[in-house]
């Protein structure tokens, strides 16, 4: 092959992008006055021919996509990981003066009994102290994306964080925790069973697993698409630093799998994989951390590069859902808040 | 301010750019006479931002080159295959992996440690395939593999860093192919550095399509780095030495970085190197502070984003610069790195 034409090719693919993002401006900004529509990050940010799948909805949003959306996005996926965290080492959620911002503003869905949101009982200190550092991580990710997002920053929207067999969303819907709902899709546990994050260290890091893999993939993702320099700089670090988290994570499953009497931490983390690969369309973007005899601890392609989503791929995953047209489910009862919220086709 | 080497260097790199220039003229021609994409050479600014972009690239690929023969070798026992050690003569000759003699760069002998074994052969095949990657991206443009210098000897890199870092030797040398221990230690030298280059550089790359790559790449460091901090931190506990080594090599980084705090973008700070060494973590969540001991396994700022440095500051690293004149050459690079950006920043 020819190595300039290569080069080449790499550099127009980009030109490609920068045309498909003015394409996106000029078709969401087109959608929203013919239909009072939405602005979907993933509608057009990858796709240059102009063919869109756009969803009304009730309420008219801001086009065309811009950083404060992509960073809003972001926000929306550390309100679901910082709680997660604080919830597992320190026993409740993310600080009221936290919580406020544009859009619905939620609460957490703790459920009862077993599987409910409550600080977990470490038994090895490490992993107890694992987790503070990335709690902490998080928080701080929390603060800094509202400071930088100041009076554009949304809500914290309404968020399952439960393994409970059944909690009630603010809708009155009765539906399984989250985690379980997830367990379950993934054939991880029995219809009936449920699986509780908060019960002791390997489910907690199975739950990480659940939620950190994606946050990875998410920021990977969006990477490319923010515009501003300094967000650029700030978003990398934020990669960086929940890949750190996830290297830790999937490093200590794997240690846990070969220190296990039973090989089943392997077989749930591949049925996870799956089941969230088979949630965001055909691209894979998504793996296990292997075999006991070949561990897989970073998710890359055929280059070493680390996998990444669109928004739009992210949405399926935490809503639990494949569907075109969802705009809540799965982690979040209520949906998401900002302008990235109902998914679209996949490539 | 200027001295003989820098201006030397600074010579040295606008003939570079030169040559680079015209390869890149002489590829947009061709591209232009195949019908493909002519707009992205339409102005000497893009031509200005691609060659910047070549420059960074090929700055990492200079330390991918480095990464991967280390842990190339520390897994198997030789280096990178020769069909990826060749490139662009016009940017710096190419230069062989000096192993050493009393204690080569060898095969780490991981027997009783498994965890560790896999960590080495998952990066080793993630580093080559970033240097697979990279070339390619780079096609023509492609640095050449420089001299490198990954000898584990009383007079290698290894050895003056941690004699610079004040970390007690073994018969007055520090091996990393010695133990896995001692690789791990080894392992930390890069790895916390390949990170914060990819960070610092996200955002000076202009090209969205490279943007995208680099955000792959740098994840997957800190995947890497998050697997060696989060192994070094668990046996820590029992072997404290190799907490207290991190706290010196990081040091000694933070010594001979030359970084400064500037906001950016790239932000960088001047002290912001970390060890692993626990810290008190207090977590403010709905219920008040919690109070409690944290790990440190991802070298954050404040704000939870990791930390990042300059390709100048970097170079201080891997040359080993004690002085405060800016190097051109030294530690892992003897003959200094290929490319654009081969002068470290003065501090």
């Amino acid at each position: 092959m020819n190595d300039k034409i290569d080069f080449l090719a790499t550099i127009e693919k980009a030109e490609h992008q920068r045309m498909a993002r003015r394409n996106f401006i000029r078709m969401c900004g087109g959608a929203a006055a013919m239909t009072g529509g939405l602005s979907l990050l993933s509608a057009c940010g990858d796709d240059d021919t102009p063919n869109p799948v756009v969803t009304p909805t009730p309420t008219p949003t801001q086009s065309p996509v811009t950083d404060a959306d992509i960073l809003n996005f972001a926000l929306q996926l550390e309100y679901l990981e910082g709680n997660y965290y604080s919830y597992a080492v320190a026993g409740g959620g993310i600080p009221a003066n936290l919580r406020t911002g544009a859009g619905f503003q939620g609460s957490v869905i703790t459920g009862s009994g077993e599987g409910a949101a409550r600080a977990v009982n470490f038994s090895d200190p490490i992993i107890a102290q694992y987790a503070r550092e990335i709690a902490a991580d998080e928080l701080a990710h929390i603060t800094f994306l509202r400071t930088q997002l100041a009076g554009a920053a949304v809500a914290q929207p309404s968020i399952n964080l439960s393994g409970s067999a059944a909690v009630v969303t603010p809708g009155g819907a009765t539906v399984p925790g989250a985690f379980t709902a997830a367990a379950r899709a993934a054939g991880v546990i029995g219809a009936a069973e449920i699986f509780d994050p908060f019960a002791n260290d390997i489910n907690f890091l199975i739950g990480s697993y659940l939620l950190t893999d994606v946050g990875v993939s998410a920021y990977r993702g969006s990477a490319r698409l923010l515009t501003n320099k300094a967000f650029i700089d700030a978003s990398a670090g934020i990669l960086a630093t929940e890949a750190y988290h996830d290297g830790v994570i999937r490093s200590s499953l794997y240690a846990l799998g070969l220190s296990a009497p039973a090989t089943s931490i392997f077989d749930k983390i591949q049925r996870i994989s799956d089941s969230r690969d088979t949630l965001d369309g055909a691209t894979d973007t998504d793996q296990s951390i292997g075999t006991a005899g070949n561990a897989n601890l970073v998710p890359t392609d055929s280059n070493g590069l680390v996998l990444g989503r669109t928004a739009n791929q992210v949405l399926n995953v935490v809503f639990l859902n494949a569907a075109v047209g969802t705009r809540s489910g799965g982690f979040f009862p209520e949906g998401v808040n900002g302008n990235i919220r109902t998914t679209i086709a996949n490539p | 301010m200027f001295d003989d080497a820098q201006l030397t260097g600074a010579l040295d790199r606008r003939v570079q750019r030169r040559e680079e220039r015209r390869e890149f003229f002489k590829a947009a021609i061709g591209a232009a006479a195949v019908g493909a994409s002519s707009v992205v050479f339409s102005s000497a600014a893009n031509a200005q931002a691609a060659n910047q972009d070549i420059d960074i690239l090929n700055f990492a690929l200079n330390l991918e080159y480095l990464e991967a023969q280390f842990y190339s070798y520390a897994f198997s026992g030789s280096g990178l295959p020769n069909n990826l050690l060749d490139g662009s003569t016009a940017q710096g000759a190419r230069g062989n992996v000096i192993v050493g003699t009393t204690n080569p760069a060898r095969a780490v002998n991981f027997s009783g440690e498994p965890l560790i074994q896999q960590y080495a052969r998952e990066i080793a095949a993630d580093e080559l395939a970033h240097v697979a990657f990279l070339r390619t991206a780079l096609s023509s443009a492609a640095v050449a593999q420089p001299t490198i210098n990954i000898a584990g000897d009383a007079d290698g890199p290894f050895t003056a860093a941690a004699a610079a870092a004040g970390v007690t030797l073994t018969n007055g040398v520090f091996d990393p192919y010695a133990s896995p221990d001692n690789f791990l230690l080894g392992a930390y030298i890069f790895e916390d550095v390949g990170v914060t280059a990819y960070k610092g550089s996200s955002s000076l790359l202009t090209n969205n399509a490279f943007l995208d790559a680099a955000a792959g790449i740098l994840a997957a460091e800190a995947f890497h780095a998050g697997i060696i901090r989060g192994a070094l931190y668990r046996r820590g506990q029992t072997i404290p030495a190799l907490v207290t080594a991190s706290e010196q090599i990081s040091n000694a980084r933070d010594a001979v970085d030359g970084t400064t705090t500037q906001p950016g973008p790239p932000q960088t700070y001047a002290d912001a190197d970390q060890g692993v060494a626990p810290l008190p973590t207090p977590l403010t969540t709905e219920r008040g502070t919690s109070t409690g001991t944290g790990a440190n396994f991802v070298p954050t700022d404040p704000n939870g984003i990791t930390f990042g440095r300059t390709a100048q500051q970097v170079l201080n690293i891997v040359y080993l610069n004690t002085a405060n004149a800016a190097a051109t050459l030294g530690g892992f690079f003897p003959a200094g790195v290929n490319g654009g950006i081969r002068t470290s920043a003065a501090k």
